[in-house]
């Protein structure tokens, strides 16, 4: 219908006009489809941290059980640096929704990790409750801005989860995580990557 | 004979530019010149037009030693936009 190159030569019709800003906006809002290999990164990262704490607890080495939470800047510092470096390359625009979603991901990861390694005795047992609901709403409000149904469900239920596990005795919180990242990151992300495949085809 | 419409914008490849920049914060020239599949030198002059105007803002620099223009919308242009949307919703629902 339109002819870039030879543009400027014919006069659009208001329907044309209306038709090629609605698809333009659409075709460039196409290209910056979130896709969802970040969420089961970060979920499968959180599953293997707090599913290794609870085994070291498990076999009583308590000493041991901090260590895991080295993976989240060494593992998870190292990975997103390196998406950093690639977006950085491909030198693709900036979305200011993307500008808005990376930054919360950036400051809600950094209390995460401060609250882990500093405050979990202050914390004690509110500790893994604070930490699902935290993460829940940074994947609500995602799923909100960028009007994805799997990640606001997925957020919405691990916000229950995460309310649900301040019932719960601290034995058994990390299940309640562990349930938690897995509806709240590893699901809606695989469900992302699934849409986005489809949409290639 | 579209006397309402902003003749800076009713134009194919300049509507297309301004549309594209309204999804994003900045966009640079390889990035307006693939996704509209137009000419190198049609969008040049385009953005020249759309610069004049003061519909958007063109920022030359240099990565990895390639030189590289990023383009962004100006408020001027943000506003000119509404209007013009605002303009063919008339021309398209006259009773409304």
């Amino acid at each position: 219908m339109f002819n870039h190159k030879t543009m400027d030569k014919t006069m659009l019709t208001p329907e044309e006009s209306l038709s090629l800003i609605t698809k333009t906006i659409e075709e460039t809002k196409e290209r910056f489809k979130e896709n969802g290999h970040v969420l089961v990164f970060w979920g499968t990262l959180i599953l293997i941290v707090i599913g290794s704490q609870f085994i070291l607890s498990r076999l009583e080495l308590y000493k041991f059980t901090l260590y895991p939470n080295y993976l989240y800047p060494l593992v998870g510092g190292s990975y997103m640096t390196y998406i950093w470096i690639k977006e950085k390359k491909k030198n693709l625009p900036k979305t200011i929704i993307g500008n808005i979603l990376g930054n919360i991901g950036w400051i809600v990861g950094m209390n995460l990790m401060t609250m882990g390694f500093f405050f979990s005795d202050q914390l004690g047992e509110a500790m893994a409750p604070v930490f699902i609901i935290l993460l829940a709403l940074m994947i609500i409000v995602c799923g909100l801005s960028i009007k994805s149904r799997p990640l606001t469900i997925g957020g919405g239920l691990m916000n229950l989860i995460g309310l649900g596990s301040f019932f719960l005795d601290r034995d058994y919180q990390a299940f309640s995580m562990m349930l938690g990242v897995v509806v709240g990151l590893i699901i809606p992300g695989l469900l992302l990557n699934y849409a986005r495949r489809k949409d290639n085809v | 004979m579209f006397k309402d419409l902003d003749p800076i914008l009713h134009s194919q490849l300049r509507l297309s530019i301004v549309s594209i920049l309204i999804s994003v914060d900045e966009a640079n020239f390889n990035f307006i010149k693939d996704s509209t599949q137009a000419t190198s030198g049609n969008i040049s002059i385009q953005i020249k037009k759309l610069r004049d105007a003061g519909y958007i803002n063109v920022k030359k620099s240099f990565i990895n030693n390639y030189p590289n223009t990023a383009v962004s919308i100006t408020d001027k242009g943000i506003e000119a936009f509404e209007t013009y949307v605002a303009n063919l919703k008339k021309y398209i629902n006259p009773g409304e």
